[in-house]
């Protein structure tokens, strides 16, 4: 029960009413319509209560405000500025952050008078920008700080370029000339855009029979060699059947590998008419880099664009975001393999835990005398629970990965070793650790479902003549099914955000070959997985330059929180609703 | 009606199935358990010894050399006047034979580098010869093993000096000695006694460095560049010689060995009178005798003395059988022309009689020692344990030269009549013990003994150091700082939800909260890392700051609330207030953000991170923010005692809005009072010489306790608020309604009623925050910097056990000990939580059993 606040009215407490009793003994009798003894409100100590709760709301609510407006607006397409410095340099880049700060001392000395004392009137504090200047091929650096005393003229030049490259990520300059088949031709904005999209088309294509076709021919010969070597090691290598084996292995493989050399040929084909579109691109200070078309993800003039370009470019960012594959160390392009292995993995995840979880509830609600037993489980329950993460990923690597890993190669995959199948860390292993750890949140919550299943059907049940396994299986479980699903999608929730375990068993920042794909078994549990959280972690914390960085790090964050939160939202709606139906629902 | 046996059978089945899956959770806690402690188990096992062989090798003369290859298989021995012995080592038989040309000239001193492949001898006519007697190994192919082997033992087989063994991918290990000697070098006109031999550089470019003591005690150092012709392939050797400055010895001493560091920066000479002498080769051209020390007690001889692998300790053996290790520290002492001089660290266990040869294993820190009666100790020297006692036998007196093969697994020793005793065994983890993980050790290159964690190390020499108590401490920091934010907020948020706001309100806060709970730590990481550990250093002053705007604000709001009439205050209560407290926390953060640079250069001249480095400035402005709340609660409370009485009487008769003015006047004297009082007080202290930089306050680092310590908190608040919530709102409605009718306040009734009956369960609460906070990973992985390092201050990063896991498991051999103890720390973190987590779960299931009976 939850006592509301608007009928109190400021009463004395215990103490003051005695003083007051006291005060009135001495005094005469005395009526009072109300005192004012303010210790028994406590309001400041209300307002520090209150004060938490609102900073907790606060922080909360800034800490999503702040992920979505930075995951939001990196996409938007920003201007590129030609900054003069005073020194004489002049650069040209996008600003994508600045602030206040320090200057230091050293670089006071370096001033003149005015701006010096400028400075030192504002407390010895300036302003900053970072600008992100780019071409990393050419300086070495993405970033660079300007102070604003630094600056003497900031304009934004209608024919610079933004653009997005394949490798060496962003290039910022002036296109210089244009190569198209060979030859030589004046910029015209449209032929641009067309000749970049074939070239895109191109480089796809070329990528297509590389990694597909091409790599399902390394698949199929690497496959046979395992073959033989299964057949050497089944039949010892003098035996006539692994001689037979491997003689007919070489056959097949002779025959990929005229397929191969087919596919290589055309490769080359393509790649020699790619490497007559090509672009020159000259930075500020004149320097002219040229490159094929088809290296260029994406250009546009940045200070050249109207609102709907804007947004037909925000659009295609989040297009890619979404649906490419990450390059330039993770930092840019798309993140489909790790929301795929993120995805996989969850599910995955649920199909283990799910069983576990409700027959552990069952057991607990349905079957077992509440007593020592289930007193015993139940603190098994809560230290799963509060078991950290970690020691789940240690136990999941030494058991899970090596020691079953290990067993089940020595037994399946002999022709591998000493390379390991599943003695590993892979998306089984994974997903088996992520499901002791999140059994507990199942467990729970199912238990709860099947208290609220009220007692008077199971009695009508059992009353009808059916048995008790009758009963859970056709009436409790139904009843309670949603409630199941609110713990499997908080389960859900919890996996798809666990990151620390995972880096023990199996998740890497970037996996040759997704768990799922078009070569027989289709399901490889054995190999291991991106994830969208361990992409946070590596591009944020592992990249060469963070800073370069950081804004897919938000984008990435902003997806995966969007992804937990929804889960979550939708598990507690759907909680709160069913508290809601139960509460009124006995009969 | 007979029941179908399918339902039957069905109903047996599922009830079968629900029971043994249902106590599969116990299996599962347990199971985890166990298995981690199986992993952890084998750290703690000893060695085991697995067998020994003894034979004679015909060598006719004296042995002076011997060497094993790391599989156990060959063994060289090389006698006095160059005959080379090549022998299997399981069996004894001989493999092939070698005569060394000395030239007629007897050998009186030898010394090898650490791989024992490569030996330099030094005869009674000056000069100094090098020799490889090491080993080559090759892979054969089955199919192309040659015909007409010879079965050697069980596992291995010969063929013309070649010796084949069979491994797991079915090819064969072919094995056979290299045996070359060099040319001779003159050195000295008198015989040398002493010789000690190092090999440098690279592969391609070797530099070899030698030194030697003549029969005058006259010490030299001699240094060999081989340069190799590109075009021909000829080698050139250059050989400088310098000769050290004189050691003053007295009569009738005489030097007993010679050691020489790898890149020949410093000589070690030992004596006979229990003395060492240290050259300081740094500068070759002005070579110095640094120091001269006494290693062992009065009268007692050196009689053995060998550098552990990486030549940062020195072992010493005595004649009275003691080994002692010393290491070279920079202690800054005058006595010493460097500075540094040697210190003992390190006392082993005494052999029972006078040492007589030491000799170090090549990857670990581990050492044989032999004495006078035979006794043959194996010693680890970091964790300080014997690992093996053996004994010679056959005819102890002869002396003898011991090895440690390559892989630690076996020690060989051939007597001088050749012969030869070899111990194999295997021991898994000898450089740890329970002392190792859990005391002071005091490791090479450290001034004293101290607790340290440091796996892995660049090279197989460094020691690593694996004491788990940096990182117990880095946990239990960052989890007591996290605690420090997260327990009062939570705590006063779920009072506050569950007394004192409407039942709306809490039904919209409350999931708000739960959702906070499923933020995954890498983004709470990630963002404490890179976006709030460097706005937190730029802004220190105001994050400073706002610790105490914060609070003064929304005790300013509620004293200005007071001073509201009646209805007023009546009318707007609740959500308007609720509204109004959040208000006051932006406007005191804007305050904080504005005033911070101010406050700043007020108390700490404008620089706080270099205030923090102890170089200008006294302890008593950070003194006084620390001691502000103290003294605040100590002159409020004893206003309270003394005054409060008088005070409540003056004010109760006045009507609420006037009673309210007095309020807040009482609160700003007392607020004046106590900074005052603070600041008295923090004076006291400087003055009394105490400072706080050093403690809990040092230098700032970016990624720091106080960043992990509230994010943390963040991720801990959800657990504690929820948990604190429900068990407050367990507590029954009759027992609030009764107090309410008695009189008292919402406030009294919630302080005084509610709160202790949900005491426990509120308790239970913190302990699991407490839990989790001990196991947060990822947070800690990205925003604590990582340094095991063990101080309190606040400012500088930590590491803990669940960080070290998530770093150094990736990269740990299976098996292996770094392994072993990283399942360990797991092992610690598990026990912690489970111990927390198990306390907390049975109070709370106490507490329910009374708030039922209530």
């Amino acid at each position: 029960m939850t006592v509301s606040t608007e009928q109190d009215i400021p009463a004395s407490g215990a103490a003051g009413l005695a003083a007051v009793a006291a005060r009135e003994a001495t005094a005469g009798r005395r009526v009072r319509r109300f005192s004012s003894d303010l210790s028994a409100v406590g309001e400041p100590a209300l307002w520090a209560f209150g004060g938490a709760l609102a900073l907790g709301i606060i922080l909360v609510a800034g800490f999503l405000a702040m992920i979505a407006w930075n995951g939001f607006t990196t996409f938007w397409p920003k201007p590129v500025e030609q900054v003069e410095l005073r020194d004489g340099t002049v650069l040209a880049g996008v600003a994508t952050r600045g602030g206040p700060y320090r200057v230091g001392e050293d670089v006071l000395q370096r001033l003149d008078d005015t701006q010096r004392a400028e400075i030192e009137d504002n407390n010895g504090i300036a302003n900053r920008t970072l600008y992100q200047t780019a071409n990393f091929d050419l300086y070495g650096d993405d970033f660079r700080w300007i102070s604003d005393f630094e600056v003497a003229q900031s304009t934004t030049p209608p024919d610079y370029w933004y653009f997005e490259r394949q490798v060496w990520g962003v290039f910022i300059g002036r296109i210089a000339g244009l190569t198209i088949d060979g030859e030589s031709r004046t910029l015209d904005r449209a032929l641009l855009a067309r000749e970049q999209s074939a070239a895109r088309d191109r480089f796809n294509q070329i990528r297509r029979l590389e990694q597909r076709d091409i790599g399902r021919i390394n698949f199929q010969i690497e496959r046979e060699r395992l073959a033989q070597r299964r057949a050497v090691l089944r039949h010892g290598e003098d035996s006539p059947e692994a001689q037979a084996a491997v003689a007919e292995g070489q056959a097949r493989i002779a025959e990929w590998q005229d397929e191969f050399r087919v596919l290589q040929a055309q490769v080359n084909e393509l790649r020699e008419l790619d490497r007559r579109y090509r672009i020159q691109m000259q930075e500020v200070g004149g320097r002219e880099v040229d490159v094929e078309l088809s290296q260029i993800v994406r250009l546009f003039p940045a200070n050249d664009l109207g609102i709907f370009d804007k947004i037909g470019i925000y659009l295609s960012r989040w297009w890619e975001f979404v649906s490419a594959e990450p390059r330039e160390a993770n930092t840019q392009g798309g993140v489909l393999p790790a929301i795929f292995g993120t995805v996989a993995m969850t599910l995955l995840m649920v199909v283990f835990v799910a069983p576990f979880g409700v027959i552990t509830a069952l057991y607990l609600r349905e079957y077992a005398k509440q007593g020592r037993v289930t007193s015993l489980v139940r603190i098994s329950v809560n230290n799963l629970a509060g078991v950290p993460s970690i020691v789940y990923g240690v136990f999941g690597l030494g058991f899970f990965a090596y020691t079953m890993g290990g067993t089940i190669d020595q037994l399946f995959y002999p022709e591998n070793l000493p390379n390991p199948t599943f003695g590993k860390g892979g998306i089984l292993w994974a997903s088996l650790t992520l499901a002791l750890l999140t059994v507990p949140v199942v467990i729970v919550a199912t238990e709860e479902a099947l208290a609220a299943v009220p007692r008077s059907m199971r009695e009508g049940s059992l009353a009808c003549g059916a048995s008790k396994w009758q009963t859970i299986r056709y009436v409790v479980l139904p009843k309670a099914l949603p409630g199941i699903m609110t713990g499997l999608i908080l389960a859900m929730a919890r996996g798809a955000g666990e990151v620390a375990p995972l880096m023990l068993v199996g998740v890497v920042k970037l996996a040759p070959a997704l768990p799922i794909d078009g070569f027989y078994p289709f399901i490889h549990l054995d190999r291991s997985f991106m994830h969208l959280g361990f992409h946070i972690f590596d591009v944020g914390f592992q990249s060469r330059n963070s800073e370069a960085g950081k804004p897919m790090v938000f984008v990435t964050t902003l997806l995966l929180l969007a992804l937990i939160v929804t889960m979550n939202a939708t598990a507690i709606t759907i909680r709160n609703r069913l508290k809601r139906k139960y509460a009124d629902g006995q009969f | 009606m007979d029941t179908r046996r399918s339902v039957i059978w069905g109903e047996r089945i599922a009830g079968g199935v629900i029971t043994v899956g249902g106590l599969m959770v116990i299996v599962a806690v347990f199971g985890i358990m166990v298995f981690l402690i199986r992993v952890v188990l084998p750290l703690m096992a000893g060695g085991e010894l697995q067998g020994n062989v003894r034979y004679q090798l015909d060598t006719q003369q004296d042995v002076i050399w011997v060497n094993g290859d790391e599989f156990q298989t060959l063994g060289l021995a090389v006698a006095a006047e160059g005959r080379v012995i090549t022998y299997h080592v399981p069996t004894g038989t001989e493999i092939s034979r070698a005569q060394f040309d000395f030239g007629g000239a007897e050998v009186t001193a030898v010394a090898g580098t650490l791989g024992r492949d490569r030996v330099a001898f030094g005869f009674d006519d000056g000069t100094v010869r090098f020799a490889e007697l090491g080993f080559d190994t090759e892979t054969t192919a089955r199919r192309n093993l040659p015909s007409g082997l010879q079965q050697l033992d069980a596992r291995d087989r010969v063929l013309d000096g070649r010796v084949f063994t069979e491994v797991g991918t079915g090819d064969f290990r072919t094995l056979s000695s290299v045996v070359e000697l060099g040319e001779a070098e003159q050195i000295s006109d008198l015989p040398i006694i002493a010789v000690d031999y190092r090999v440098g550089g690279t592969r391609e470019r070797p530099t070899i460095a030698f030194a030697t003591v003549d029969a005058l005690n006259i010490v030299r150092v001699s240094r060999s560049r081989i340069q190799v012709n590109m075009m021909t392939g000829a080698e050139t050797v250059t050989t400088t010689t310098t000769e050290l400055p004189p050691l003053a010895l007295g009569a009738g001493v005489n030097v007993t060995s010679i050691l020489l560091s790898g890149n020949a920066d410093r000589a070690i000479v030992g004596t006979d009178d229990g003395f060492v002498h240290r050259y300081d080769l740094r500068n070759m051209d002005a070579p110095q005798l640094a120091e001269t020390r006494r290693v062992a007690d009065d009268g007692i001889a050196v009689t053995a003395m060998t550098f552990l692998s990486g030549e940062e300790s020195l072992v010493v053996g005595g004649e009275d059988g003691s080994l002692s290790v010393f290491f070279r520290l920079q202690t800054g002492t005058p006595d010493t022309t460097d500075g540094r001089e040697l210190i003992r660290s390190r006392e082993h266990a005494p052999m029972p009689s006078a040492v007589v040869d030491l000799s170090e294993a090549q990857r670990q820190k581990e050492f044989v020692a032999v004495d006078a009666e035979g006794n043959v100790h194996v010693h680890h020297s970091t964790s300080d344990q014997v690992l093996f006692e053996l004994a010679r036998s056959g005819d102890v007196t002869t002396s003898s030269r011991a090895m440690i093969f390559p892989r630690s697994n076996g020690v060989m020793l051939v007597s001088q009549g050749g012969e030869v005793e070899a111990w194999q065994y295997t021991q898994r983890h000898p450089e740890v013990t329970l002392r190792v993980l859990f005391g002071r050790i005091w490791y090479e290159g450290y001034a004293e003994p101290t607790f340290v964690w440091q796996s892995t190390a660049g090279t197989d020499l460094a020691e690593p150091k694996y004491s788990l108590i940096p990182l117990i401490f880095g946990t239990i920091k960052a989890a007591s700082y996290a605690m420090l934010f997260a327990a009062p907020i939570a705590l006063m948020a779920a009072v506050y939800t569950s007394e004192f706001v409407d039942r709306r309100v809490r039904a919209t806060v409350k999931p708000m909260m739960e959702m906070m709970e499923s933020l995954p730590t890498v983004v709470l990481g990630f963002v404490a890392a890179l976006v709030l550990a460097p706005l937190v250093e730029e802004w220190i002053g105001a994050v400073l700051l706002g610790f105490f705007a914060l609070p003064t604000g929304l005790m300013l709001g509620a004293f200005l609330w007071q001073m509201l009439p009646v209805p007023v205050a009546l009318k707007y209560d609740g959500f308007p207030k609720f509204v109004l407290m959040a208000a006051m926390i932006f406007v005191s953060a804007f305050v904080a953000y504005n005033m911070g640079t101010t406050l700043e250069n007020f108390l700490f001249q404008g620089d706080f991170k270099r205030w923090t480095t102890g170089q200008f400035g006294t302890g008593t402005p950070f003194m006084f923010l620390i001691l502000l709340p103290l003294s605040y609660l100590t002159v409020s409370w004893s206003f309270k005692r003394t005054l409060g009485h008088h005070w409540r009487a003056l004010i109760g008769d006045r009507d609420r809005a006037q009673a309210g003015r007095l309020d807040i006047l009482r609160w700003l004297a007392l607020l004046t009072t106590a900074i005052g009082l603070s600041y008295a007080v923090a004076s006291l202290l400087t003055l009394l010489g105490y400072d706080p930089r050093g403690g809990f306050v040092d230098s700032y680092q970016q990624r720091n306790a106080l960043v992990v310590g509230f994010v943390m908190a963040f991720a801990v608040i959800p657990n504690i608020y929820t948990l604190a919530e429900d068990a407050l709102n367990a507590v029954p409605g009759h027992l609030r309604a009764a107090s309410l009718a008695c009189g008292a306040t919402p406030w009294q009734t919630g302080m005084w009623v509610v709160l202790p009956t949900a005491a426990s369960g509120v308790f239970s609460a913190i302990m699991m925050g407490m839990g989790r906070a001990v196991g947060e990973t990822m947070i800690v992985v990205m925003a604590a910097g990582n340094t095991p390092i063990m101080e309190w201050n606040i400012f500088s990063g930590l590491r803990t056990l669940s960080a070290n896991i998530a770093i150094e498991l990736p990269e740990a051999v299976k098996d292996g000990t770094n392994y072993r103890v990283l399942f360990l720390a797991a092992l610690t973190l598990f026990i912690m939580t489970f111990v927390i987590n198990t306390l907390a779960e049975l109070i709370r299931q106490r507490f329910r059993k009374r708030a039922f009976q209530l």
